[in-house]
């Protein structure tokens, strides 16, 4: 017997046998949404708690402080709760939230103040290897940093590419593009990653 | 394959897909190497700043934090499933009839886009006439305009979708300013 490959975004890639891990995950979503639809508030926790990761690591990548990741991961929630009535099941459910999402923190960023530099997070340790963990943390900061600063639809496309491992054609599904030219951001954003850093490097050296 | 490799197939190459033809000509093409070699190793130097990961407590904390933001927002989803189509529906009537009192475009010109659900605000023509509208009305929501119309409607009160309705009919009357 074959089974088909789903590949969920948020990484995951699974396979849907009846009555496996998987699939009855993917029908207690099935459940979980038209309970919401029939206003049945306690059956949105079960969303939550299944995406509550990888909507809040989105947002993180976009703003880059866990206090705005932590503010836009709720406002998400929100949002699709008042929408979720409208979800048709058109696409995956995690294709629809991923798009508000996207939304959210391209609302964020239109509206955001300027951009600070973050401070380290770990001071100074005297432990052996303590100097080089703190640079490891610092290029870690640095390259967030940088991610954060990309073209709008640059950052969305690295983001959801790279860091999510969603397909091309989700990728384009859920910013309304194509998939030629998510290709095209995703090069442009690579491309300019790779300036910042080198420019970065030359500054410390 | 003659030509150098397009940025979309040095992206493919670097993510490890790409077709025969493209991992060929790359194999043979000195500076199509280096460049799919330099998009490579930022890809992997980009992987490697994680996210850090919050307290084990935190995501507890995330779900209540929805909780409460749900039960203050007291908006009931059920509710949403009548009443946002309709409002959408009486808005996009009024909004066509409201066009009716706006200015008209000359015979070359192109008319409105069709409406869509998908955020490509720039594409929708109809927002900027929305928009004009909701700034006119000290009642309605604000609007950034980044949002879809979709969205927009959506997530107008009841008394703001009467006032934008309202407004769309006294602008299709004339009484608007």
């Amino acid at each position: 017997m074959t089974s088909a490959v789903i590949a969920f975004p948020c990484g995951l890639a699974t396979s849907a046998v009846p009555g496996s891990g998987a699939e009855l995950e993917r029908e207690a979503e099935r459940d979980a949404i038209a309970a919401c639809r029939r206003g049945e508030r306690e059956a949105f926790d079960v969303l939550v708690a299944r995406y509550q990761r990888p909507i809040y690591r989105l947002c993180y990548r976009y703003v880059n402080s866990h206090e705005d990741a932590n503010d836009l991961a709720q406002e998400v929630f929100l949002k699709a709760w008042r929408a979720i009535g409208r979800f048709r099941g058109d696409s995956a459910f995690s294709t629809w939230l991923f798009r508000i999402a996207v939304n959210a923190c391209l609302n964020f960023r239109a509206l955001r103040r300027p951009e600070t530099r973050e401070l380290p997070e770990t001071l100074l340790d005297p432990r052996p290897g303590a100097l080089a963990e703190v640079e490891r943390q610092d290029d870690a900061s640095r390259l967030r940093a940088a991610v954060s600063r990309l073209p709008e639809r640059q950052r969305a496309t690295l983001i959801l590419k790279v860091f999510h491992d969603l397909t091309h054609d989700e990728v384009a599904g859920i910013l309304g593009s194509t998939v030629g030219t998510v290709k095209a951001n995703l090069f442009h954003a690579l491309a300019n990653l790779r300036r910042e850093m080198t420019r970065a490097k030359e500054t410390r050296s | 394959m003659t030509a150098h490799l397009s940025d979309d197939a040095l992206v493919s190459l670097a993510l490890g897909e790409g077709t025969a033809a493209e991992r060929s000509h790359a194999l043979s093409c000195e500076a199509c190497a280096r460049r799919v070699e330099e998009a490579r190793g930022t890809l992997e130097r980009v992987l490697q700043a994680e996210v850090p990961e919050p307290s084990p407590v935190y995501w507890e904390a995330l779900r209540r934090g929805v909780s409460r933001r749900i039960a203050e927002d007291g908006h009931v989803a059920r509710r949403s499933v009548i009443f946002v189509p309709l409002a959408a529906a009486a808005a996009l009537l009024a909004l066509l009839f409201a066009g009716q009192a706006l200015p008209r475009k000359g015979p070359g010109e192109p008319g409105l886009a069709a409406w869509s659900a998908l955020p490509v605000v720039e594409e929708d023509e109809g927002l900027h006439v929305l928009e004009g509208l909701a700034l006119a009305s000290g009642e309605l929501a604000e609007w950034n305009g980044a949002d879809g119309l979709g969205a927009y409607l959506a997530n107008l009160t009841d008394e703001e979708s009467q006032a934008l309705a309202e407004t769309l009919r006294q602008r299709g009357h004339g009484g608007g300013s």
